[in-house]
């Protein structure tokens, strides 16, 4: 009975949350060795600015400093800066360019929050008053900070390798067949899109602390990719080899994809460690996260979609701007450059594309991976030229994408980017989710809203996203112990998804133990190395190492309950905990035959390979309504069905989806990192300026999860989650608004409106002021 | 009777006070200076690490805690403010073992993931039910206003304190 109730597919409480409820997490911060110190940073106050002097004296006759450190004084010990592959050209064919992301700045700063001098000291208190002492002085340079404005003759250049702005750029498809195809097309429709810039925002913010002790550097800090900050470490700090860092990961409050990679604080803090053979903390505050914690999104687009008289879409042509910042991380162009790309034509049969992607520096701080990466952007564009081209059509919106979509029968299905779906049911789903949204019964609740003077509009985002990070393959190691224990070790990386949780469930699949019996290791890379955990790809991949680890861990057991029980193996029988001779009643408890082994425990390693990334999709449909009066967006009704392939978790997959759409309503109608046109300063620096989704929002989801559709490239037929939510709610609350604006009498026009959609932007939308034109005005 | 070993207290200030109140049960003395806030006194000194700091600002609410039963961010109180008066964290609603009703339906919906904003979640839906134990949705809504959750949507937040609101009023969960 145990294995019915606790195994794969059935609903469970999470192992995570006894811990966690009574405050008995172990976050970076919760941990504080003895003799710890705190190290503090002073950034520059400066979007773009030459370092005149930077005076530190006052600073280190401070009470309780131990150390000051400046950008010179790093460069001085060698420190490198954050190497990034350079895997794309500028437009002159010379590689991908970007300033050296220096641990200290150097010389020039190039956006407002970038460290310049380091203080480490006694107490947090004496840290903040030195950091206070330290005098920087600053000659302002004319700063940039949207990709637009970086572009035009005359702007401030950020970086003398790229007179131009452009790090890189790549452009996909086919021009000319695709202008031939436009020109030949009987509709066309064409839209300029913001996907505006976003914080992460997860709730703990970056946390390190640092320790040196016999010959080793340890590291404990918030991240999601254990391993990659290693790597970090030994290749930007001398002296450090692979041997002796480690890096330990507790309890992390929240990850997005903003903690994937390593920081210049990262580097500093082991820095400092090192120098001082003190334990080295530094704690995030918020403030300092906003400043130079990746940002995510930051793509502005100029699209275009050609579909002939019956509304099959001939070519989708665009040109978009990625925004990357000053410091430009190989992530952050990789996701704009390639990820996005790799699903624009989504769940369609578009064989055509033309997309120009340019990833422009600007003094801001540098985009990296945020939830979704690249797919969001991807799909808010072809989501919003579906609509606008069933409304220049007159055509229902889910009607023209239903004709559009690439069926079963198609399957595996190639798309223009050279991507392979496995599967896919695309109609089913869209289908499934018109159902489950009354899609025929809008014509009455838009009435009702009307009479209660209320506008409201239904949007439509079915899609799909690429998940998996291209790193498919993962190690689990169990060990079963003497003590009665079954311990999983991996190298993905727990950050609140409940991971661990959907491990014990298919380990408890096949050894039959009672799950507290089951333990799950991470984030130590003295255990476990790999890529972590990014791209909706730790189940689907490290579940299913968990599953062959865990077989193999039976098959062996036989061997050796053959030896102890003096059988032959093949007449070995595992059920529950315990090896039995088929057809007697001699057996040996596992844990048992655990302890007899060398050093008592049974350790058998299992990889897994997924083939390929898997494919999640699904329907969203959402309906809001408009107060005309304030131009109020309200979400009142969303419906989703969702193929994530087989489930093994369902109350944490509903969690993800739920959550992760109140992330993406967050980006269609309230959040937005904001920089100053003049000074590029960041307005947007609390969370009273930035503005996430708060307790008020929606939260009335229909969520339906459709698992006839297995994935067919790796064992357990899942398909990440992670991500998917995020990704539908952004285009599905959007195209809510244009619709509701569109029947209110705007019409195409309404298709202007950019995220975020705040009660401002929409009321003045339906007063017909939509700004100026995108690309004649810069993007702040 | 907890001395200050780690985090806030500092060796430089000469002008420590000394302040008597009680954690989650305990009668307790404490060092603090004029400026400790009383997050810090409970992280430092005191260890108490269940109350988390999730922002600069005072909006975030993972600091929250109850001062003589009131619902309040520990980021905004001075350690001294609490003098002779009765804090309860996240680590003192079990008792014997047993998970407060609050924590055990945060467990049963799935009212958290990464768990960092959960504490502060915990603790003021404790206010809130002490006060108004048949809260309607619209009034869990408005007390849970200042604490942000980044991962859950505050879908089973809500339902957990609706959960633990029948729990606690002896009705079927």
């Amino acid at each position: 009975m145990q294995a019915q109730r606790f195994g794969s597919g059935h609903a469970v409480r999470r192992i995570e949350d006894p811990a966690l409820v009574q405050g008995q997490g172990r976050f970076t911060d919760d941990v504080a060795p003895a003799g710890e110190v705190f190290l503090r940073f002073v950034r520059s106050n400066a979007a773009h600015a030459t370092l005149v002097s930077v005076d530190v004296d006052a600073a280190r006759a401070m009470p309780g400093v131990l150390a000051v450190y400046t950008g010179a004084d790093l460069l001085a010990a060698g420190v490198q800066p954050i190497a990034f592959g350079p895997a794309f050209k500028r437009p002159d064919g010379q590689p991908m360019t970007a300033p050296p992301k220096r641990a200290l700045a150097v010389d020039t700063v190039r956006f407002v929050g970038e460290a310049v001098v380091a203080v480490v000291a006694e107490t947090r208190q004496a840290a903040e008053a030195a950091a206070n002492a330290v005098l920087v002085e600053y000659d302002t340079l004319p700063s940039v900070s949207d990709a637009i404005s970086a572009l035009k003759p005359g702007a401030p250049v950020v970086w003398a390798d790229a007179p131009d702005n452009i790090s890189a750029e790549l452009r996909h498809g086919d021009p000319a067949a695709v202008a031939t195809a436009f020109a030949a097309a009987a509709h066309r429709v064409s839209l300029e899109v913001v996907n505006q810039r976003l914080a992460p925002s997860p709730m703990e913010p970056r946390s390190v602390l640092a320790s040196f002790a016999d010959e080793r550097l340890t590291v404990r800090l918030s991240s999601q990719m254990p391993t990659g900050i290693r790597t970090g470490l030994v290749a930007t700090i001398p002296g450090l080899s692979t041997d002796n860092v480690r890096v330990v990961v507790g309890d992390v409050g929240g990850g997005f994809g903003m903690k994937t990679g390593l920081y210049p604080e990262d580097i500093v803090v082991a820095f400092a460690a090192l120098q001082l053979k003190r334990p080295v903390k530094w704690q995030a505050e918020r403030v300092e996260d906003f400043l130079t914690a990746a940002h995510g999104r930051d793509l502005v687009s100029q699209a275009e979609m050609a579909l002939d008289a019956q509304g099959k879409v001939l070519a989708i042509r665009a040109r978009s701007l990625a925004n990357v910042g000053a410091y430009a991380s190989t992530t952050g162009v990789v996701i704009q450059l390639m990820i996005g790309p790799w699903v624009t034509t989504s769940i369609y049969d578009i064989g055509l594309i033309d997309l120009q992607q340019i990833a422009v520096l600007t003094n801001c701080a540098a985009t990296g991976a945020y939830r979704g990466a690249g797919r969001p952007e991807a799909i808010y564009l072809v989501e919003r030229l579906m609509d606008a081209a069933a409304r220049e059509m007159g055509l229902d919106p889910a009607e023209l994408r239903r004709r559009n979509m690439v069926r079963p029968e198609q399957m595996p299905y190639k798309n223009p980017m050279g991507m392979v779906y496995d599967c896919g049911q695309f109609e089913k789903m869209l289908a499934q989710g018109q159902a489950l949204a009354d899609w025929a019964g809008f014509g009455a609740r838009r009435e009702a809203s009307k009479a209660r003077g209320l506008l409201r509009g239904r949007g439509i985002a079915t899609f799909l996203e690429w998940t998996g990070g291209n790193a498919l393959e993962e190690n689990v190691q169990v060990n079963v112990t003497g003590d009665g224990f079954i311990e999983l070790t991996s190298a993905t990386q727990a950050m609140g998804q409940g991971i661990a949780t959907s491990y014990v469930q298919l380990a408890h699949d096949v050894f039959g133990v009672p799950i507290e019996r089951i333990r799950v290791l991470q984030g130590d890379t003295d255990r476990a190395n790999g890529f972590g955990s990014a791209g909706s790809r730790s189940l689907f991949t490290g579940g299913a190492a968990v599953r062959v680890a865990a077989e193999r861990t039976v098959e062996h057991g036989k061997q050796l309950a053959a030896d102890a029980l003096e059988a032959p193996a093949a007449d070995i029988e595992y059920r529950a905990g315990r090896f039995a001779v088929a057809g007697t009643d001699l057996g040996i408890d596992l844990f048992e035959l655990a302890g007899r082994q060398t050093a008592a425990r049974i350790v058998v390693d299992g990889s897994a390979s997924a083939g390929a990334p898997s494919w999640p999709n699904g329907c969203h449909i959402c309906e809001v309504e408009i107060d005309p009066g304030t131009g109020e967006v309200t979400v009142v009704a969303y419906a989703s069905v969702n193929d994530i392939g087989r489930i093994v978790s369902p109350t944490i997959v509903r969690g993800q989806i739920e959550g992760g759409a109140v992330q993406g309503i967050g980006q269609a109608l309230s959040e937005r990192v904001a920089y100053d046109a003049e000074s590029g300063q960041l307005l947007s620096a609390s969370f009273m300026d930035y503005a996430l989704p708060h307790a008020d929002g929606f939260r009335a989801f229909k969520t339906v999860f459709d698992e006839s559709v297995p994935c067919l490239t790796n064992s357990l037929g899942a398909k990440g989650v992670g991500e998917l939510g995020t990704i539908g709610a952004t285009p599905a609350v959007v195209n809510a608004v244009v619709d509701a604006l569109a029947d209110a009498g705007l019409g195409r026009s309404a298709e202007r409106v950019q995220m975020p959609l705040t009660a401002e932007t929409v009321w003045r939308a339906l007063h017909g002021d939509f700004g100026p034109a995108l690309f004649e005005m810069p993007v702040a | 009777m907890s001395q200050a070993s780690r985090g806030a207290g500092s060796r430089y200030d000469p002008l420590m006070t000394s302040i008597q109140l009680t954690v989650n049960g305990r009668a307790l003395q404490a060092e603090a200076e004029p400026a400790t806030l009383l997050v810090e006194l409970l992280r430092g000194p005191l260890g108490l690490t269940g109350t988390h700091v999730g922002c600069d600002t005072s909006q975030c609410g993972c600091c929250t805690v109850l001062l003589d039963g009131e619902s309040v961010k520990s980021c905004s109180v001075l350690a001294v403010q609490a003098a002779g008066r009765d804090v309860t964290t996240i680590e003192g609603l079990a008792k014997d073992g047993q998970l407060h009703p609050v924590q055990e339906a945060f467990v049963a919906c799935h009212g958290l993931q990464c768990g960092f904003c959960t504490p502060g979640m915990i603790m003021t839906a404790t206010c809130l039910l002490s006060r108004n134990p048949r809260p309607s949705e619209a009034e869990i809504v408005h007390a849970l206003d200042g604490n942000l959750c980044r991962c859950t949507g505050y879908v089973n937040i809500v339902a957990a304190v609706q959960q633990a609101a029948r729990a606690i009023n002896g009705e079927a969960v």
